[in-house]
């Protein structure tokens, strides 16, 4: 009895595999197909629609969506196995801002010059093409983009009369002005992410980049140790030292500052643009009491990229025998109104110039002019230049820092010593 | 009659052979790999291209400062945890060999710390931890004991107490539980032979209950110092190694390497020195053992 079941399933599986392949040969004279590995976490409700048009529109390309898991690192680990053993498969990869300097370093990433034009590329936010342009060349298209900005108590700055700070000088004095007068001893002036994460990085790199810094020159040579980041950390440091921010900030991450800021306990804030519907939610005790704009920088830099953005990237494997389909399909769902419909959909922003004056967008999201305002002065993690060594270079930095915040180092001489070992790092 | 035709150590080999597989299959072989890759210089940044590099990953690793404060915060932690644990794990285990009302239901709450995962713990306990909104600094600062805000896992070296006394507080139960079972197994007629002759509690402690149960006391040492040399998902989970380092353990040094960095060379070189570690340990404790049992 046993024998013939096993027997008769055994049958049915050759027969269906039988199948499968006869399907599959005779499809392949007529059509190519693309895989496209990305996460349903983000923007999954929108990726059958863009499949459906896209296959409509293009009917020699089929594209088969492959659902990888939504934790980043599982992802990076599947690309970096399939990429390293040279496999065809998946052609379009979505990877996380931070990847493709490894990528690229690695040669896991396709040259997409071929496919778009500078016209073409000149659509996207250029913070974003920086994550992928090296030499020259560029090696992915930016899906959806989030950033850091400054959260404040538009309140509390009218009841002093004072304006929206647009440098960290006068962000420090109002923050003082305001937790004075307020008498409060509950009320901190500045809170953010300072513990030892990656987003303790992202902070810093918006203090050194306001501060007319750069972490790598033209050259390709790592600068940590100038006057622009010994100002930067310095300024860090001694906004714990004079209160501006508690002693508590360095153990902070992104929702323990929101939980702060939410109960009506800081004045400033500078997190990721996820926190601001939990802000304005119904029950939040600030609601209606939030303003949002770009990170301040140093008088004097006004023209600084203060806005350190994160999102996805599209890359073309290198080893995908079907690119040019691959790069039509990146085209198509990067669209104006591919990303009007992922935006509405699921509350991704694309990464595209003028969005702040789409009114469909400005409809549901009015966020979303200051969102691209923001943006638009935005940067990306040195990661292209660093490629492969990225996650060292930027546990090196955190640690540096840390100690700096925490008083176990002066500020140069953790910049002194984060320069030494980051250029031993790189090899430089 | 010869109902087999294996003779009998063939049987017996038979018989192993499956317990065997699996252990060289799920023991040895992964543990042979590690130590092949921790000689070699293989790592997915570096490509797919491996080659035997000798101890130069140990020497880079013995080189490298974080490694050695990693280390250093590991022994450290391993070594002060254990102990305090062993005292408070004592006190618990005297009190609940005491007849109590409700012994079932003593020993189940003074169980119920170890029952709970450690990166949930640990992240309970940041939440107590919290400076600005945690419960002790609302009751330091409510009933005036201090009058700043303690900044628990901000601070070097408050952090590293701070998280030991995660580990204590969770671990002391396991420590009471196995000395539990060594005290139970003390008669209890020499308690009161010993009464008669007029020993006191003190006596009683030092000549009867602590020389019966060594053997439970190394025990419960061996299984508790080999886990907080292992500590991972509480640093990971509490303090992610900060403030700048200064609470990550040997683990969480060598999962950065491994997982952050993706250098699989020097992360095995990083497990085989906590392997070497771990087994002198066990190897010492052991020889202490046989001491004592002689």
């Amino acid at each position: 009895m046993k024998g013939r079941t096993i027997l008769l399933g055994l049958a049915a599986m050759v027969l269906a595999a039988g199948f499968t392949f006869a399907s599959g040969s005779s499809e392949s004279q007529k059509s190519v197909s693309i895989q496209f590995a990305i996460s349903p976490r983000e923007v999954g409700k929108v990726i059958p629609d863009f499949i459906n048009g896209f296959e409509q529109t293009n009917p020699g390309i089929k594209v088969d969506w492959l659902q990888v898991p939504g934790v980043p690192n599982e992802q990076h680990t599947m690309y970096v196995t399939d990429l390293a053993s040279q496999s065809d498969k998946p052609d379009v990869i979505a990877v996380d801002v931070i990847w493709p300097g490894e990528f690229i370093a690695n040669g896991w990433a396709a040259p997409l010059n071929d496919y778009f034009t500078t016209a073409d590329v000149s659509k996207y936010l250029p913070g974003m093409m920086n994550s992928v342009s090296v030499d020259g060349k560029i090696y992915g298209i930016p899906l959806y983009t989030n950033a850091i900005h400054l959260f404040y108590r538009k309140d509390l700055l009218d009841k002093y009369g004072l304006a929206v700070p647009k440098t960290w000088e006068e962000l420090q004095s109002e923050a003082k002005t305001i937790v004075a007068k307020e008498g409060n001893p509950d009320l901190v002036g500045y809170i953010s992410m300072w513990a030892q994460i990656e987003g303790l990085f992202m902070n810093y790199l918006q203090f050194m980049w306001g501060a007319g810094g750069q972490f790598f020159d033209s050259g390709g040579k790592v600068t940590v140790n100038t006057p622009a980041a010994r100002k930067a950390l310095t300024t860090m440091v001694n906004m714990i030292k004079d209160k501006t921010a508690p002693q508590s900030i360095t153990t902070y991450k992104p929702n323990d500052a929101m939980a702060l800021f939410r109960q009506g306990r800081a004045v400033f804030m500078v997190v990721q643009d996820f926190v601001w519907p939990m802000l304005n939610a119904s029950d939040s005790p600030v609601a209606g009491k939030v303003g949002m704009t770009r990170v301040p920088y140093f008088a004097g830099n006004s023209s600084a990229n203060t806005v350190c953005m994160g999102g996805w990237i599209l890359i073309v494997n290198p080893y995908s025998k079907n690119k040019a389909a691959a790069a039509k399909f990146i085209k198509y769902i990067t669209t104006e109104q591919a990303g009007l419909k992922m935006a509405v959909d699921t509350g991704s922003m694309p990464a595209l110039n003028g969005m702040q004056n789409n009114q469909t967008l400005l409809e549901q999201y009015p966020i979303a002019k200051q969102l691209y305002a923001d943006f638009a002065v935005g940067d990306v993690r040195p990661s292209a230049r660093a490629g492969a060594k990225y996650p060292e270079l930027s546990h090196e930095m955190q640690l540096e820092i840390h100690s700096a915040l925490v008083g176990e180092k002066s500020p140069e001489k953790a910049l002194a010593d984060a320069q030494a070992n980051i250029a031993k790092l790189l090899g430089q | 009659m010869s109902r087999t035709r294996l003779s009998e150590p063939a049987y017996g080999i038979l018989l192993v052979l499956p317990m065997f597989v699996i252990v060289v299959g799920i023991l040895f072989l992964p543990t042979a790999y590690t130590i092949g890759l921790s000689l070699s210089n293989f790592s997915f940044i570096k490509g797919a291209a491996r080659s035997f590099v000798g101890l130069a990953n140990y020497f880079a690793m013995f080189a490298d400062e974080e490694f050695r404060s990693s280390l250093i915060n590991s022994v450290f932690f391993t070594g002060v945890t254990v102990v305090l644990e062993l005292l408070f794990g004592l006190v618990l285990a005297v009190i609940l060999n005491r007849k109590f009302v409700m012994p079932g239901l003593l020993r189940a709450t003074v169980l119920f710390p170890w029952a709970l995962p450690t990166a949930l713990n640990a992240i309970i306990w940041r939440w107590l931890f919290n400076p600005d909104f945690g419960l002790f600094n609302s009751i330091l600062v409510t009933l005036g004991f201090s009058a700043t805000k303690i900044n628990w896992l901000g601070e070097i070296p408050l952090s590293m107490f701070s998280m030991m006394t995660v580990a204590i507080w969770k671990t002391s139960s396991f420590m009471a539980l196995i000395l539990l079972t060594g005290l139970q197994t003390i008669p209890a007629d020499l308690y009161e032979a010993a009464e008669i002759d007029g020993a006191g509690f003190w006596y009683r402690l030092r000549r009867i209950t602590l020389p019966l149960l060594t053997p439970s006391i190394l025990l419960a040492l061996l299984f508790r110092s080999m886990d907080a040399f292992r500590a991972f998902e509480l640093p990971f989970a509490l303090t992610q190694g900060g403030p700048a380092g200064s609470t990550q353990t040997l683990s969480l040094f060598g999962y950065r390497q491994f997982f952050q960095f993706l250098k699989f060379d020097t992360g095995s070189a990083v497990s085989v020195i906590q392997f070497i570690l771990i087994m002198a340990l066990g190897a010492l404790y052991l020889r202490v053992f046989r001491t004592e049992a002689d």
